[in-house]
Protein backbone atom coordinates (compact mmCIF):
# COMPACT_ATOMS: atom_id res chain seq x y z
CA UNK A 1 0.00 0.00 0.00
CA UNK A 2 1.17 3.21 -0.96
CA UNK A 3 1.96 5.37 2.22
CA UNK A 4 1.10 8.86 2.89
CA UNK A 5 1.85 11.46 5.32
CA UNK A 6 -0.81 12.68 6.91
CA UNK A 7 -2.14 16.51 6.89
CA UNK A 8 -1.93 16.12 11.13
CA UNK A 9 1.41 14.29 10.95
CA UNK A 10 2.94 16.98 8.44
CA UNK A 11 1.32 19.95 10.48
CA UNK A 12 3.55 19.05 13.84
CA UNK A 13 6.68 18.50 12.19
CA UNK A 14 6.39 22.41 10.94
CA UNK A 15 4.63 23.13 14.18
CA UNK A 16 7.96 21.05 15.91
CA UNK A 17 10.35 23.08 13.60
CA UNK A 18 8.56 26.52 13.57
CA UNK A 19 8.95 26.62 17.29
CA UNK A 20 12.15 24.22 18.08
CA UNK A 21 14.23 24.95 15.17
CA UNK A 22 16.77 26.66 17.06
CA UNK A 23 15.82 26.41 21.04
CA UNK A 24 18.57 23.88 21.98
CA UNK A 25 21.06 25.53 19.52
CA UNK A 26 24.85 25.10 20.02
CA UNK A 27 27.85 26.45 17.75
CA UNK A 28 28.50 22.68 17.67
CA UNK A 29 25.23 21.25 16.29
CA UNK A 30 23.51 24.32 15.67
CA UNK A 31 20.04 23.52 14.36
CA UNK A 32 20.33 19.40 13.54
CA UNK A 33 18.68 19.17 16.77
CA UNK A 34 15.46 21.37 15.52
CA UNK A 35 15.35 19.00 12.74
CA UNK A 36 15.32 15.58 14.15
CA UNK A 37 12.46 16.49 16.69
CA UNK A 38 10.28 17.86 13.17
CA UNK A 39 11.43 14.81 11.49
CA UNK A 40 10.35 12.30 14.14
CA UNK A 41 6.76 12.66 13.78
CA UNK A 42 7.02 12.15 10.24
CA UNK A 43 9.47 9.17 11.00
CA UNK A 44 7.16 7.19 12.85
CA UNK A 45 3.85 7.72 10.82
CA UNK A 46 5.51 6.23 8.02
CA UNK A 47 7.71 2.98 9.43
CA UNK A 48 6.52 0.27 11.74
CA UNK A 49 10.02 -1.43 12.60
CA UNK A 50 12.61 -0.38 15.01
CA UNK A 51 15.32 -0.69 12.01
CA UNK A 52 13.70 1.48 9.68
CA UNK A 53 13.03 4.19 11.91
CA UNK A 54 16.94 4.23 13.35
CA UNK A 55 18.22 4.65 9.40
CA UNK A 56 15.81 7.11 8.89
CA UNK A 57 16.09 8.84 11.89
CA UNK A 58 20.32 8.56 11.46
CA UNK A 59 20.24 10.67 8.09
CA UNK A 60 18.96 14.04 9.67
CA UNK A 61 22.04 13.79 12.69
CA UNK A 62 24.06 15.20 9.98
CA UNK A 63 24.75 19.13 10.61
CA UNK A 64 21.95 21.27 9.44
CA UNK A 65 21.98 25.36 9.67
CA UNK A 66 20.32 27.50 7.86
CA UNK A 67 18.28 31.01 8.02
CA UNK A 68 15.16 29.38 9.12
CA UNK A 69 12.39 31.20 8.09
CA UNK A 70 13.30 30.72 5.09
CA UNK A 71 14.99 27.53 5.71
CA UNK A 72 11.36 25.93 6.40
CA UNK A 73 10.95 25.18 2.76
CA UNK A 74 14.06 22.53 3.44
CA UNK A 75 12.47 20.77 6.01
CA UNK A 76 9.25 20.58 3.55
CA UNK A 77 11.45 19.13 0.82
CA UNK A 78 12.67 16.41 2.86
CA UNK A 79 9.85 15.21 4.26
CA UNK A 80 8.22 14.72 0.70
CA UNK A 81 11.92 12.85 0.15
CA UNK A 82 11.36 10.28 3.52
CA UNK A 83 7.78 9.62 2.08
CA UNK A 84 9.79 9.02 -1.57
CA UNK A 85 12.21 6.92 -0.09
CA UNK A 86 9.24 4.73 2.69
CA UNK A 87 7.48 4.02 -0.68
CA UNK A 88 10.61 2.49 -2.26
CA UNK A 89 11.12 5.22 -4.78
CA UNK A 90 14.73 3.70 -5.84
CA UNK A 91 16.88 6.69 -6.55
CA UNK A 92 16.03 8.31 -3.20
CA UNK A 93 18.54 7.56 -0.41
CA UNK A 94 20.42 9.08 2.33
CA UNK A 95 22.82 10.54 0.45
CA UNK A 96 20.66 11.93 -1.95
CA UNK A 97 18.85 13.42 1.10
CA UNK A 98 21.95 14.88 2.89
CA UNK A 99 23.17 16.10 -0.49
CA UNK A 100 19.90 18.24 -0.91
CA UNK A 101 19.97 19.14 2.12
CA UNK A 102 23.81 20.27 2.69
CA UNK A 103 23.74 22.05 -1.19
CA UNK A 104 20.39 24.38 -0.05
CA UNK A 105 21.87 25.25 3.85
CA UNK A 106 24.15 27.40 2.24
CA UNK A 107 22.10 29.57 -0.78
CA UNK A 108 18.98 29.81 1.39
CA UNK A 109 21.17 31.06 4.01
CA UNK A 110 21.80 33.80 2.45
CA UNK A 111 19.00 34.51 0.58
CA UNK A 112 17.12 34.51 3.40
CA UNK A 113 19.84 36.23 5.57
CA UNK A 114 19.42 39.23 3.19
CA UNK A 115 15.80 38.97 1.97
CA UNK A 116 14.22 37.96 5.82
CA UNK A 117 16.50 39.79 8.72
CA UNK A 118 17.90 42.15 5.65
CA UNK A 119 15.07 43.66 4.19
CA UNK A 120 11.81 42.75 5.53
CA UNK A 121 12.11 43.06 9.13
CA UNK A 122 13.66 46.27 8.41
CA UNK A 123 11.21 47.36 6.47
CA UNK A 124 8.24 46.04 9.19
CA UNK A 125 10.64 48.10 12.06
CA UNK A 126 11.12 51.29 9.81
CA UNK A 127 6.93 51.56 9.62
CA UNK A 128 6.47 50.53 13.30
CA UNK A 129 8.91 53.37 14.42
CA UNK A 130 7.51 55.46 12.86
CA UNK A 131 3.80 54.74 13.95
CA UNK A 132 5.92 55.26 17.42
CA UNK A 133 6.14 58.71 17.77
CA UNK A 134 5.85 60.38 21.30
CA UNK A 135 6.08 56.66 22.28
CA UNK A 136 2.68 55.44 21.41
CA UNK A 137 3.00 51.62 21.38
CA UNK A 138 0.99 51.43 18.14
CA UNK A 139 3.91 50.42 15.93
CA UNK A 140 5.13 48.26 18.37
CA UNK A 141 1.36 46.44 17.95
CA UNK A 142 1.77 46.82 14.24
CA UNK A 143 4.99 45.23 14.38
CA UNK A 144 4.18 42.19 16.45
CA UNK A 145 1.02 41.70 14.59
CA UNK A 146 2.38 41.87 10.77
CA UNK A 147 5.69 40.10 11.52
CA UNK A 148 3.98 37.21 13.13
CA UNK A 149 1.05 36.41 10.32
CA UNK A 150 3.63 36.96 7.72
CA UNK A 151 6.37 34.76 9.75
CA UNK A 152 3.84 31.82 10.45
CA UNK A 153 1.67 31.36 7.38
CA UNK A 154 5.03 32.17 4.93
CA UNK A 155 6.92 29.37 6.93
CA UNK A 156 3.81 27.00 6.72
CA UNK A 157 3.45 28.02 2.95
CA UNK A 158 7.01 27.45 2.44
CA UNK A 159 6.69 23.78 4.17
CA UNK A 160 4.06 22.89 2.32
CA UNK A 161 5.43 23.85 -1.11
CA UNK A 162 8.52 22.13 -0.21
CA UNK A 163 6.55 18.85 0.17
CA UNK A 164 4.47 19.27 -3.30
CA UNK A 165 6.81 20.40 -5.49
CA UNK A 166 10.27 19.13 -3.50
CA UNK A 167 13.28 20.46 -5.47
CA UNK A 168 11.57 22.56 -7.76
CA UNK A 169 10.19 24.56 -4.91
CA UNK A 170 13.44 26.06 -4.74
CA UNK A 171 13.45 27.63 -8.11
CA UNK A 172 11.09 30.16 -7.40
CA UNK A 173 13.39 31.47 -4.92
CA UNK A 174 17.35 31.39 -7.25
CA UNK A 175 14.74 31.93 -10.51
CA UNK A 176 14.40 35.04 -12.96
CA UNK A 177 11.11 35.87 -11.18
CA UNK A 178 12.33 35.20 -7.54
CA UNK A 179 15.50 37.59 -8.83
CA UNK A 180 12.99 40.22 -9.84
CA UNK A 181 11.37 39.92 -6.40
CA UNK A 182 13.90 40.03 -4.49
CA UNK A 183 15.08 43.36 -6.66
CA UNK A 184 12.92 45.33 -5.90
CA UNK A 185 12.32 44.04 -2.37
CA UNK A 186 15.88 45.61 -1.60
CA UNK A 187 15.25 48.91 -3.53
CA UNK A 188 12.04 49.18 -1.36
CA UNK A 189 14.42 48.18 1.72
CA UNK A 190 17.22 51.38 0.46
CA UNK A 191 14.43 53.74 0.19
CA UNK A 192 12.87 53.04 3.41
CA UNK A 193 16.24 52.92 5.43
CA UNK A 194 16.96 56.05 4.16
CA UNK A 195 14.48 57.53 5.23
CA UNK A 196 14.66 56.00 8.59
CA UNK A 197 18.29 57.51 9.13
CA UNK A 198 17.17 60.76 8.32
CA UNK A 199 14.38 60.51 10.74
CA UNK A 200 16.39 58.45 13.29
CA UNK A 201 19.57 59.36 13.36
CA UNK A 202 21.19 62.45 13.97
CA UNK A 203 25.16 63.52 13.87
CA UNK A 204 25.24 67.18 14.40
CA UNK A 205 28.67 69.10 14.64
CA UNK A 206 29.05 71.85 17.68
CA UNK A 207 31.74 73.81 15.68
CA UNK A 208 31.48 77.19 15.43
CA UNK A 209 34.15 80.33 14.29
CA UNK A 210 33.80 83.42 16.51
CA UNK A 211 34.87 86.94 15.21
CA UNK A 212 36.77 89.55 17.11
CA UNK A 213 33.70 91.13 18.81
CA UNK A 214 32.69 86.83 19.50
CA UNK A 215 29.78 87.01 16.88
CA UNK A 216 29.67 83.53 15.11
CA UNK A 217 30.72 84.50 11.77
CA UNK A 218 30.56 80.41 10.51
CA UNK A 219 28.34 77.63 12.23
CA UNK A 220 29.57 74.42 10.34
CA UNK A 221 26.29 72.70 10.69
CA UNK A 222 24.11 75.47 9.37
CA UNK A 223 26.47 75.66 6.42
CA UNK A 224 26.50 71.53 6.31
CA UNK A 225 22.66 71.49 6.42
CA UNK A 226 22.49 74.01 3.79
CA UNK A 227 24.47 71.69 1.09
CA UNK A 228 22.31 69.06 2.34
CA UNK A 229 19.65 68.41 4.66
CA UNK A 230 21.44 65.90 7.12
CA UNK A 231 24.57 65.73 5.09
CA UNK A 232 27.25 64.60 8.20
CA UNK A 233 24.65 61.96 9.30
CA UNK A 234 24.72 60.70 5.97
CA UNK A 235 28.62 60.70 5.66
CA UNK A 236 29.46 59.22 8.54
CA UNK A 237 26.83 56.13 7.57
CA UNK A 238 29.00 56.26 4.36
CA UNK A 239 31.91 56.24 6.36
CA UNK A 240 30.49 52.83 8.46
CA UNK A 241 29.74 50.92 5.77
CA UNK A 242 32.90 51.63 4.09
CA UNK A 243 34.79 50.31 7.26
CA UNK A 244 32.59 47.18 6.88
CA UNK A 245 32.30 46.78 3.14
CA UNK A 246 35.59 47.91 2.06
CA UNK A 247 38.12 47.39 5.57
CA UNK A 248 36.43 44.07 6.62
CA UNK A 249 36.05 45.68 9.76
CA UNK A 250 34.01 44.00 12.43
CA UNK A 251 30.71 46.04 13.80
CA UNK A 252 32.21 46.01 17.30
CA UNK A 253 35.28 47.61 15.85
CA UNK A 254 33.91 49.75 14.00
CA UNK A 255 31.95 50.97 17.20
CA UNK A 256 35.22 51.64 18.80
CA UNK A 257 36.37 53.84 16.20
CA UNK A 258 33.70 55.75 16.76
CA UNK A 259 34.00 55.73 20.64
CA UNK A 260 37.66 57.55 19.71
CA UNK A 261 36.15 59.59 17.21
CA UNK A 262 33.75 60.74 19.70
CA UNK A 263 36.54 61.39 22.35
CA UNK A 264 38.86 62.95 20.33
CA UNK A 265 36.00 65.29 18.52
CA UNK A 266 34.74 65.95 21.85
CA UNK A 267 38.51 67.41 22.78
CA UNK A 268 38.58 69.29 20.03
CA UNK A 269 35.69 70.93 20.06
CA UNK A 270 33.91 69.53 16.75
CA UNK A 271 31.08 67.28 18.84
CA UNK A 272 29.16 68.58 21.90
CA UNK A 273 26.04 67.57 23.15
CA UNK A 274 25.31 70.52 25.50
CA UNK A 275 24.85 68.85 28.73
CA UNK A 276 23.80 70.52 31.63
CA UNK A 277 22.38 69.52 34.88
CA UNK B 1 12.75 54.95 39.77
CA UNK B 2 13.19 51.82 41.47
CA UNK B 3 13.02 48.60 39.89
CA UNK B 4 11.45 45.71 42.26
CA UNK B 5 12.30 41.58 42.60
CA UNK B 6 8.87 40.86 40.85
CA UNK B 7 9.64 43.64 38.00
CA UNK B 8 13.38 42.19 37.74
CA UNK B 9 11.42 38.43 37.85
CA UNK B 10 9.58 39.33 34.58
CA UNK B 11 12.63 40.88 32.62
CA UNK B 12 14.42 37.65 33.33
CA UNK B 13 11.83 35.58 32.31
CA UNK B 14 11.41 37.54 28.58
CA UNK B 15 14.89 37.68 28.66
CA UNK B 16 14.91 33.49 28.51
CA UNK B 17 12.23 33.97 25.77
CA UNK B 18 13.47 36.05 23.45
CA UNK B 19 17.42 35.46 23.18
CA UNK B 20 18.66 34.47 19.63
CA UNK B 21 18.76 30.67 20.64
CA UNK B 22 15.40 31.73 22.94
CA UNK B 23 13.06 29.40 24.30
CA UNK B 24 9.96 31.63 22.57
CA UNK B 25 11.34 29.88 18.76
CA UNK B 26 13.22 32.70 16.65
CA UNK B 27 9.66 33.81 14.98
CA UNK B 28 7.79 35.04 18.73
CA UNK B 29 10.92 35.35 20.32
CA UNK B 30 13.93 36.43 18.73
CA UNK B 31 12.41 38.21 16.12
CA UNK B 32 9.20 39.62 18.05
CA UNK B 33 10.44 39.86 21.64
CA UNK B 34 13.86 40.48 21.12
CA UNK B 35 13.45 43.63 19.30
CA UNK B 36 14.49 46.58 21.03
CA UNK B 37 11.10 48.22 20.22
CA UNK B 38 8.97 45.20 21.31
CA UNK B 39 11.35 45.00 23.83
CA UNK B 40 11.02 48.98 24.90
CA UNK B 41 6.76 47.95 25.19
CA UNK B 42 7.40 45.16 27.69
CA UNK B 43 9.38 47.05 29.54
CA UNK B 44 7.55 49.80 29.45
CA UNK B 45 4.23 47.64 30.63
CA UNK B 46 6.88 45.79 33.69
CA UNK B 47 7.96 49.49 34.71
CA UNK B 48 4.62 50.88 34.25
CA UNK B 49 5.50 53.55 31.78
CA UNK B 50 5.03 52.86 28.39
CA UNK B 51 5.42 56.06 26.46
CA UNK B 52 9.63 55.92 27.83
CA UNK B 53 9.88 52.33 27.40
CA UNK B 54 8.64 53.20 23.24
CA UNK B 55 10.83 55.95 23.19
CA UNK B 56 14.20 54.25 24.72
CA UNK B 57 13.07 51.04 22.74
CA UNK B 58 13.12 52.97 19.35
CA UNK B 59 16.55 54.76 20.12
CA UNK B 60 17.90 51.28 20.43
CA UNK B 61 16.14 49.78 17.38
CA UNK B 62 18.08 51.76 15.14
CA UNK B 63 21.51 50.25 16.03
CA UNK B 64 20.29 47.19 15.87
CA UNK B 65 17.93 47.52 12.95
CA UNK B 66 19.76 44.30 10.82
CA UNK B 67 21.19 42.05 13.20
CA UNK B 68 22.05 39.64 11.19
CA UNK B 69 23.63 36.37 12.74
CA UNK B 70 25.49 34.80 9.95
CA UNK B 71 26.53 31.08 11.08
CA UNK B 72 25.71 31.73 13.90
CA UNK B 73 28.19 34.65 15.02
CA UNK B 74 27.34 37.42 17.42
CA UNK B 75 27.98 41.37 17.11
CA UNK B 76 25.59 42.15 20.15
CA UNK B 77 23.03 39.85 22.29
CA UNK B 78 19.37 41.08 22.11
CA UNK B 79 18.23 39.90 25.45
CA UNK B 80 20.78 41.61 27.17
CA UNK B 81 19.65 45.07 24.93
CA UNK B 82 16.09 44.36 25.46
CA UNK B 83 15.72 43.23 28.85
CA UNK B 84 19.07 45.09 30.36
CA UNK B 85 19.80 47.85 28.63
CA UNK B 86 16.40 49.16 27.96
CA UNK B 87 15.61 49.15 32.02
CA UNK B 88 18.58 50.17 32.75
CA UNK B 89 18.55 53.24 30.50
CA UNK B 90 14.77 54.09 31.49
CA UNK B 91 16.27 54.31 35.22
CA UNK B 92 18.95 56.38 34.13
CA UNK B 93 16.93 58.43 32.31
CA UNK B 94 14.74 59.11 35.30
CA UNK B 95 18.03 60.10 37.30
CA UNK B 96 19.19 62.28 35.34
CA UNK B 97 15.63 63.97 34.58
CA UNK B 98 16.18 63.60 30.85
CA UNK B 99 13.14 62.96 28.44
CA UNK B 100 13.48 59.88 26.44
CA UNK B 101 12.47 61.97 23.24
CA UNK B 102 14.99 64.46 23.31
CA UNK B 103 18.11 64.06 21.74
CA UNK B 104 20.08 63.94 24.62
CA UNK B 105 17.82 61.12 26.29
CA UNK B 106 17.98 59.09 22.77
CA UNK B 107 22.05 59.44 23.10
CA UNK B 108 22.13 58.30 26.25
CA UNK B 109 20.01 55.47 25.91
CA UNK B 110 22.03 54.18 22.85
CA UNK B 111 24.84 54.45 24.66
CA UNK B 112 23.91 52.55 27.66
CA UNK B 113 22.09 49.39 25.02
CA UNK B 114 24.75 49.04 23.14
CA UNK B 115 27.55 49.01 25.96
CA UNK B 116 25.25 46.07 27.55
CA UNK B 117 24.33 44.71 23.95
CA UNK B 118 28.36 44.00 23.40
CA UNK B 119 28.81 42.75 26.45
CA UNK B 120 25.84 40.37 26.78
CA UNK B 121 27.74 38.26 23.79
CA UNK B 122 28.87 36.29 27.13
CA UNK B 123 25.39 35.40 27.60
CA UNK B 124 25.21 34.40 23.83
CA UNK B 125 27.84 32.20 24.31
CA UNK B 126 27.65 30.74 27.51
CA UNK B 127 23.80 29.67 26.46
CA UNK B 128 25.04 28.25 23.42
CA UNK B 129 27.81 26.39 25.48
CA UNK B 130 25.54 24.68 28.22
CA UNK B 131 23.15 23.22 25.59
CA UNK B 132 26.43 21.04 24.44
CA UNK B 133 25.54 18.66 27.15
CA UNK B 134 21.91 18.67 26.77
CA UNK B 135 23.08 17.34 23.08
CA UNK B 136 25.39 15.29 24.26
CA UNK B 137 22.53 13.36 26.16
CA UNK B 138 20.45 13.82 22.37
CA UNK B 139 23.32 11.65 20.78
CA UNK B 140 22.95 9.11 23.51
CA UNK B 141 19.29 8.96 23.36
CA UNK B 142 19.93 8.73 19.18
CA UNK B 143 22.31 6.00 19.72
CA UNK B 144 19.57 4.00 22.52
CA UNK B 145 16.83 4.91 20.00
CA UNK B 146 14.99 6.58 22.40
CA UNK B 147 13.45 9.27 20.07
CA UNK B 148 10.74 11.15 22.28
CA UNK B 149 13.57 12.02 24.60
CA UNK B 150 14.41 14.28 21.80
CA UNK B 151 12.00 16.73 22.33
CA UNK B 152 12.88 16.74 25.97
CA UNK B 153 16.53 17.60 24.53
CA UNK B 154 15.51 20.11 22.52
CA UNK B 155 12.50 21.95 23.75
CA UNK B 156 12.75 21.35 27.58
CA UNK B 157 16.63 21.24 28.67
CA UNK B 158 17.70 24.01 27.39
CA UNK B 159 15.28 26.27 29.76
CA UNK B 160 17.83 25.31 32.31
CA UNK B 161 20.88 27.29 30.07
CA UNK B 162 18.40 30.06 29.82
CA UNK B 163 18.00 30.29 33.91
CA UNK B 164 21.52 30.18 34.18
CA UNK B 165 22.65 32.58 31.12
CA UNK B 166 19.19 34.91 30.97
CA UNK B 167 17.67 34.86 34.15
CA UNK B 168 19.59 35.00 36.77
CA UNK B 169 22.01 37.47 34.97
CA UNK B 170 19.25 39.82 33.91
CA UNK B 171 17.12 39.47 37.31
CA UNK B 172 20.68 40.89 38.96
CA UNK B 173 21.97 43.23 36.80
CA UNK B 174 17.90 44.97 36.63
CA UNK B 175 17.94 44.89 40.46
CA UNK B 176 21.67 46.19 40.69
CA UNK B 177 21.40 48.44 38.04
CA UNK B 178 19.47 51.28 40.13
CA UNK B 179 22.48 51.41 42.11
CA UNK B 180 25.11 51.31 39.52
CA UNK B 181 23.24 54.52 37.52
CA UNK B 182 23.25 56.58 40.84
CA UNK B 183 27.08 55.37 41.42
CA UNK B 184 27.85 56.43 37.45
CA UNK B 185 26.24 59.69 38.01
CA UNK B 186 28.11 60.71 41.40
CA UNK B 187 32.12 59.91 39.71
CA UNK B 188 31.38 60.81 36.26
CA UNK B 189 30.19 64.66 36.18
CA UNK B 190 27.56 65.75 33.42
CA UNK B 191 29.75 68.20 31.91
CA UNK B 192 33.17 66.63 31.50
CA UNK B 193 34.86 64.82 29.06
CA UNK B 194 33.65 61.05 30.27
CA UNK B 195 30.29 62.16 29.78
CA UNK B 196 30.32 64.43 26.62
CA UNK B 197 31.34 61.42 24.89
CA UNK B 198 29.55 58.69 25.63
CA UNK B 199 26.66 60.98 24.68
CA UNK B 200 28.48 61.62 21.69
CA UNK B 201 29.02 57.87 21.09
CA UNK B 202 25.46 57.46 21.51
CA UNK B 203 24.48 59.77 18.66
CA UNK B 204 27.11 58.12 16.14
CA UNK B 205 26.28 54.37 17.22
CA UNK B 206 23.32 54.34 14.91
CA UNK B 207 25.33 54.98 11.40
CA UNK B 208 26.74 51.66 12.18
CA UNK B 209 23.64 49.49 12.41
CA UNK B 210 22.23 51.53 9.51
CA UNK B 211 25.86 50.64 7.81
CA UNK B 212 25.55 47.00 8.65
CA UNK B 213 22.30 47.34 6.87
CA UNK B 214 23.20 48.59 4.09
CA UNK B 215 25.93 46.06 3.76
CA UNK B 216 23.40 43.57 2.34
CA UNK B 217 22.24 46.04 -0.05
CA UNK B 218 24.85 48.39 -1.63
CA UNK B 219 27.19 46.32 -3.95
CA UNK B 220 28.56 48.84 -5.77
CA UNK B 221 27.92 53.08 -5.82
CA UNK B 222 25.03 53.39 -7.65
CA UNK B 223 23.34 51.25 -5.52
CA UNK B 224 23.42 54.31 -2.87
CA UNK B 225 21.10 55.91 -4.20
CA UNK B 226 17.83 54.68 -3.11
CA UNK B 227 19.21 54.88 0.59
CA UNK B 228 19.67 58.90 -0.36
CA UNK B 229 16.31 59.07 -1.87
CA UNK B 230 14.62 58.00 0.95
CA UNK B 231 17.24 59.98 3.13
CA UNK B 232 16.10 62.94 0.90
CA UNK B 233 12.12 62.14 1.31
CA UNK B 234 12.70 62.46 4.90
CA UNK B 235 15.62 65.16 5.85
CA UNK B 236 14.86 67.75 3.16
CA UNK B 237 10.94 67.06 2.16
CA UNK B 238 9.78 66.11 6.08
CA UNK B 239 7.97 63.06 4.67
CA UNK B 240 6.98 60.58 7.72
CA UNK B 241 7.96 56.72 7.78
CA UNK B 242 4.73 55.34 6.37
CA UNK B 243 4.50 57.43 3.38
CA UNK B 244 7.94 57.45 2.33
CA UNK B 245 7.18 53.60 2.07
CA UNK B 246 4.45 54.11 -0.05
CA UNK B 247 7.02 55.68 -2.09
CA UNK B 248 9.58 52.90 -1.94
CA UNK B 249 6.75 50.64 -2.54
CA UNK B 250 5.94 52.07 -6.23
CA UNK B 251 9.35 51.95 -7.49
CA UNK B 252 9.56 48.56 -5.93
CA UNK B 253 6.53 47.40 -8.33
CA UNK B 254 8.35 49.58 -10.69
CA UNK B 255 11.50 47.78 -10.75
CA UNK B 256 9.90 44.09 -10.65
CA UNK B 257 7.91 44.71 -13.44
CA UNK B 258 10.92 46.20 -15.46
CA UNK B 259 13.13 43.34 -14.73
CA UNK B 260 10.24 40.90 -15.39
CA UNK B 261 9.91 42.47 -18.57
CA UNK B 262 13.29 42.55 -19.72
CA UNK B 263 13.26 38.59 -18.68
CA UNK B 264 10.42 37.85 -20.61
CA UNK B 265 12.12 39.76 -23.71
CA UNK B 266 15.43 37.83 -23.49
CA UNK B 267 13.24 34.28 -22.85
CA UNK B 268 11.70 35.17 -26.47
CA UNK B 269 14.66 35.98 -28.32
CA UNK B 270 16.22 32.68 -26.84
CA UNK B 271 13.43 31.44 -28.05
CA UNK B 272 13.60 32.53 -31.77
CA UNK B 273 17.34 31.49 -31.83
CA UNK B 274 16.27 27.99 -31.26
CA UNK B 275 13.97 27.73 -34.20
CA UNK B 276 16.53 28.95 -36.45
CA UNK B 277 18.83 26.44 -35.28
CA UNK B 278 15.90 23.74 -35.71
CA UNK B 279 15.88 25.09 -39.31
CA UNK B 280 19.45 24.93 -40.35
Amino acid sequence: MEKKLSKKTLLKSFHNWYYGHLTCFSQEHMQTFGYLCSMLPLVEELYDNEEDKAAAMNTYTAFFNTEPQLGTVVVGITAGLEEARANGTEDVDEETINGLRAGLMGPIAGIGDSLVVGTVIPILLGIAMGMSTGGSPLGAIFYIIVWNLFAYFGMRFMYFKGYELGGKAVDFLIGTQGEALRDAISTLGGIVIGAVSATWVSVTTSLKLLNDAGEPYLVLQDKLDSVFPGLLTAVFIIICWFLMAKKRMSPIKVMLVLVVVAFVGVLVGFFNPGLAY
Amino acid sequence: MQISWIQAVLLGLFACLSSMPGMGGSSIGNYTLGRPLIGGLVCGIILGDIPTGIMVGCAMQVVYIALVTPGGTVSADVRAVSYIGIPLAMVALSSYGLSAESSEGAALATSFGTMVGTLGTVLFYGTATVNLLWQHMGWKAVEKRDYKKLYLIDMGLPWISHLLCSFIPTMVMCKMGASVVELIKTTLPMDGIAMKTLFTVGALLPCVGIAILLKQIVKNAADFIPFLFGFTLAASLGINLVSATVVAGMFAILIYRLKMLSANKVAVAGGYDEEEEEDI
